[in-house]
């Protein structure tokens, strides 16, 4: 064996100013305890022949010992002074061994105990692994354990849904499990969403679009496709914050008011920039794609029961319609919509606080509204109010939120609207965009 | 003993330098046949709407005719019921004993008496001069003299009684006995020593940590951590540890909680969560070599009348997982290799203690098995739950270990009763003031203590204050 140990050794002891114990280092340095002890042995004599530094050391020793006529066994660790007298109130010695090395003098015995103690626990799995005695019983049945858990988890997957979709009892315990990863999930994009500024709200907006149909059908899917469009909307997201942030500190303005414009354009930017990519580029095809066979797959969940119980009609009409569109492009333009449908849903429920709250005044929302068809009025006077004080950008963009509601409630005309809706909205976008690129230079 | 089987035979010193390529000795853990028998001591249904006369009454009626059977062979008299009883004749009663005690707290006395009285000093023990012992049965009482040693009678136990009832109506007693020990299966015979370490008291969370390596290093002689080869062979054939209540300390029942505001404690952690995560990375460690019984106590989380019923496996997420680990109920008994264990954590021993004048726990242990009954005083002095169709602390066969917990010195005596009848009395001490804990041999029924010692900061001066004298 060599003796790098007696360099690992004097290391931690002089170096890190360790306390080293025999366990302690039979679990830094994976070896048998008994090597350990006599490792630690080789080394205080290594030193002390040096007798260069001056170290402590603390012993074990344990042996038949007598107390008031009562013998017992008797474990002790001793100082290094005290014990050959400990050794001779033995009748009988059994072991004697180093307990631990170090360069201090122990007043007491407490920090051995602090410094095992956190050995262990860092090896708890594994603590008497390096022992001299093995249980062959004592073998955790974890892995039986998982397994079991893990099946009984798994009884309620998907497929045994779709098998027994009849049943309503069964979907609903189907259901539940699926649905709290995609809470989870959800509650994790929300968090990073929060994590970015105010500004990027309107983004987060947008991720909503995208995630909204995460929410809505609630099966595995569909959420493994909203973090992908999470991520896509948040990476585009940070990107136009930057220069948004500028756009916003040109305007410097005392009251209220003013931020809210100087941001609300900042915001249709924002929206412009994201749904431009998403529309033309490789990245929205996959994500669109991705979202349309989530769409597809939850459409047939839900067909055979959750959709119709959790989710207003219209939104589950809206769905069926989307996978039979044959050409990619209408599906391209189409699944953007209903994604927003769904989100309006979603919103409908959860976040139309939120989003008053945090100013994010949009199109989208207009949508949410027509979902609920009579609330549609009320939508729209938030909207012309937010947004009246901004640029006209804000009032075409309006127009075209407009424009669709009225055209989708009938349902056979959905796609054609949808169309029109992304025409009218990325003219909208590109328009608000010059304008914002021309915000953008004349405050620098 | 431990210490001679352990002694060092041959082998390589630790005090050398490590020899080469050598992997340290590994030694197998010697297993045993276990069967828990704890069915007796598991409360299903909890209906706390019933009367504790029952428990009384099923008592009597369990152990009549065993204390009728020894009252025919000791006396030869008639056995009478108290209603038959005549004056002046020579008999023999069997009934439960109570003693009325002006001590025994009472808390409507304690309500009556509040506008003025002072607050009574704590009592360490409630038995006095002036108490009455009286004995009943199913439907009569009869305050009892004579040869009797009142103070060491305890209430709730069922005895048999010989004398005759005086015209006062007082009865005299000229003798009495008790059930005396149960029979008791045959132990086989093993042919190699094992085994099984008794422990109690562990106070985990308690406020002074100095306790702590002593407890690490029983931990690790257990597991074959610490000593030499021959100390490592030793631990291996201990073959199970059994822990007799009070892992936990009594500093982490936070009385507090119930009277301070919750807006106060909304955000203070009970003092057992700490305590109980200690526990359970400790029992990982003890688990992971060898089988750990784990009984509740006292102060452990779990109910607080007896029998207790086992800790929850969900309070140990990481020892759970190892089939090794037992979690049992508080009066524990089962067979290891053979050889039955019974006991408690000490609730039984202590309340007797405090209501009678025997104060050694080894002698109150004695006392309940001779008594034929765990804990006599259950409904009336410590807490219980009602049972109603029988009384599950009467002790039907004799074990061979019978232990109490949380004892305040380790003592244990190997009781010989006749046709090769042994039974082995030990007093478990509390490990967290005494450090030590006891290993009792099943081949043997020998017990000896296992102490743990480490030097503390007063060590020098203690030694210095010798050297002065």
């Amino acid at each position: 064996m060599d003796e790098l140990y007696l360099d690992n050794i004097d290391e931690y002891v002089n170096d890190h100013d360790k306390i080293v114990t025999y366990k302690w280092l039979s679990l830094t340095l994976g070896v048998h305890v008994n090597t350990a002890k006599q490792m630690l042995y080789h080394y205080l004599d290594h030193k002390r022949k040096e007798s260069s530094a001056q170290l402590h050391a603390t012993y074990l020793v344990s042996g038949k010992f007598e107390d008031n006529g009562q013998t017992g066994h008797k474990v002790s660790v001793v100082k290094e002074d005290q014990l050959e007298d400990f050794k001779s109130k033995m009748s009988l010695i059994v072991s004697v061994h180093v307990y631990s090395v170090q360069k201090a003098l122990l007043k007491d015995s407490g920090p051995l105990y602090s410094v095992d103690y956190d050995a262990v626990k860092d090896n708890l799995k594994n603590c008497s692994k390096y022992s001299a005695i093995r249980c062959a019983s004592a073998v955790p049945m974890s892995s039986l354990e998982l397994q079991q858990a893990r099946e009984i988890h798994r009884a309620p997957s998907p497929e045994p849904v779709n098998k027994k979709s009849g049943m309503n009892g069964d979907a609903n315990v189907a259901s539940k499990p699926s649905t709290k990863p995609q809470k989870g999930i959800m509650g994790m994009f929300a968090k990073t969403a929060s994590k970015n500024q105010g500004n990027e709200k309107d983004i987060k907006q947008e991720q909503k679009e995208e995630s909204p149909v995460v929410d809505a059908p609630k099966s595995k899917p569909a959420a493994k496709a909203n973090p992908m469009t999470n991520f896509f909307g948040s990476q585009t997201a940070k990107k136009l914050n930057k220069a948004e942030k500028e756009e916003e500190t040109a305007p410097s303005s005392s009251s209220a008011e003013p931020q809210r414009q100087s941001s609300r354009p900042e915001e249709k930017q924002e929206a412009a920039a994201v749904e431009p990519i998403k529309d033309t580029k490789k990245d929205s095809r996959s994500k669109t794609k991705r979202i349309v066979d989530s769409d597809s797959e939850e459409e047939k969940m839900d067909k055979k029961k959750r959709r119709r119980i959790k989710k207003p009609e219209p939104d589950s009409s809206d769905e069926d319609v989307i996978p039979d569109s044959p050409q990619q492009m209408e599906t391209r333009e189409s699944t953007p919509s209903p994604k927003k449908e769904v989100e309006s849903v979603s919103h409908s429920h959860q976040g139309t606080s939120e989003m008053r709250t945090r100013k994010r005044r949009r199109v989208l929302k207009a949508r949410v509204f027509v979902d609920e068809d009579g609330s549609m009025v009320t939508e729209k006077g938030y909207e012309s109010e937010s947004y009246s004080e901004t640029e006209e950008d804000v009032q075409a963009t309006k127009q075209a939120a407009k424009d669709p509601f009225p055209a989708k409630q009938p349902a056979s005309n959905k796609q054609d609207e949808k169309k029109s809706q992304k025409k009218t909205s990325a003219n909208a976008n590109k328009g608000s965009k010059q304008a914002s690129i021309m915000g953008f230079f004349p405050k620098k | 003993m431990f210490s001679d089987l352990s002694a060092q035979k041959q082998g390589s010193s630790l005090l050398s330098r490590p020899a080469s390529e050598d992997q340290g000795p590994v030694f197998e853990r010697l297993s045993l046949a276990y069967s828990p028998c704890s069915e007796r001591y598991k409360v299903g249904e909890r209906s706390f709407t019933r009367q504790y006369a029952h428990i009384y009454a099923a008592r009597l009626m369990q152990m009549r005719p065993l204390l009728s059977e020894r009252a025919q062979q000791k006396w030869d008299v008639p056995i009478r019921k108290l209603c038959d009883l005549q004056t002046g004749e020579q008999c023999c009663i069997v009934g439960t004993l109570f003693k009325r005690m002006d001590l025994q707290p009472s808390i409507l006395r304690e309500i009556s008496d509040e506008h003025n009285l002072l607050p009574q000093p704590a009592r360490a023990k409630y038995i006095s001069d002036t108490d009455e012992l009286i004995l009943e049965d199913e439907l009569q009482r009869i305050k009892l003299e004579g040869r009797i040693d009142r103070d060491k009678c305890v209430t709730g136990s069922v005895i048999a009684i010989y004398g005759a009832e005086r015209n006062d109506g007082k009865f005299t007693v000229e003798d009495f006995c008790m059930a005396d020990l149960p029979l008791q299966t045959p132990r086989p015979a093993l042919s190699s020593d094992k085994f099984v370490l008794l422990a109690s008291g562990l106070g985990l969370g308690s406020s002074q940590a100095d306790s702590m390596l002593g407890l690490q290093l029983l931990v690790d002689m257990v597991t074959g951590q610490l000593g030499d080869q021959g100390e490592q062979s030793g631990a291996a054939t201990i073959s199970r540890v059994l822990l007799a209540g009070n892992l936990l300390s009594q500093s982490t029942q936070d009385k507090d909680a119930s009277t301070k505001p919750k807006y106060l404690t909304k955000k203070t952690q009970a003092g057992t969560v700490e305590a109980i995560r200690l526990l359970d990375e400790l029992l990982l460690q003890l688990v992971a070599s060898l089988p750990v019984d784990v009984m509740p106590g006292q102060y452990d989380p779990t109910n607080y009348t007896l029998p207790q019923q086992p800790l929850h496996r969900c309070m140990f997420p990481l020892s759970s997982a190892y089939p090794t680990l037992q979690l049992t109920s508080n009066p524990y008994t089962a067979n290891i290799d053979g050889v039955r264990f019974l006991g408690t954590s000490g609730q039984n021993v202590s309340d007797i203690q405090k209501y009678s004048s025997m104060d050694s726990h080894l002698e109150i242990l004695e006392e309940t098995l001779r008594l034929r009954h765990l804990a006599p005083t259950a409904p009336d002095t410590l807490g219980c739950y009602p049972f109603y169709q029988k009384d599950p602390f009467i002790l039907e066969e004799c074990p061979h270990v019978y232990f109490s917990g949380n004892a305040p010195t380790f003592e244990s005596k190997l009781i010989k009763g006749p046709d090769g009848l042994e039974v082995l009395l030990v007093t478990v001490p509390e490990f967290s003031s005494t450090q030590t804990a006891c290993l009792v041999n099943l081949r043997t029924l020998e017990c000896e203590p296992v102490s743990f010692s480490a030097f503390s900061a007063d060590d020098d001066d203690d030694s210095e204050m010798n050297i002065s004298h």
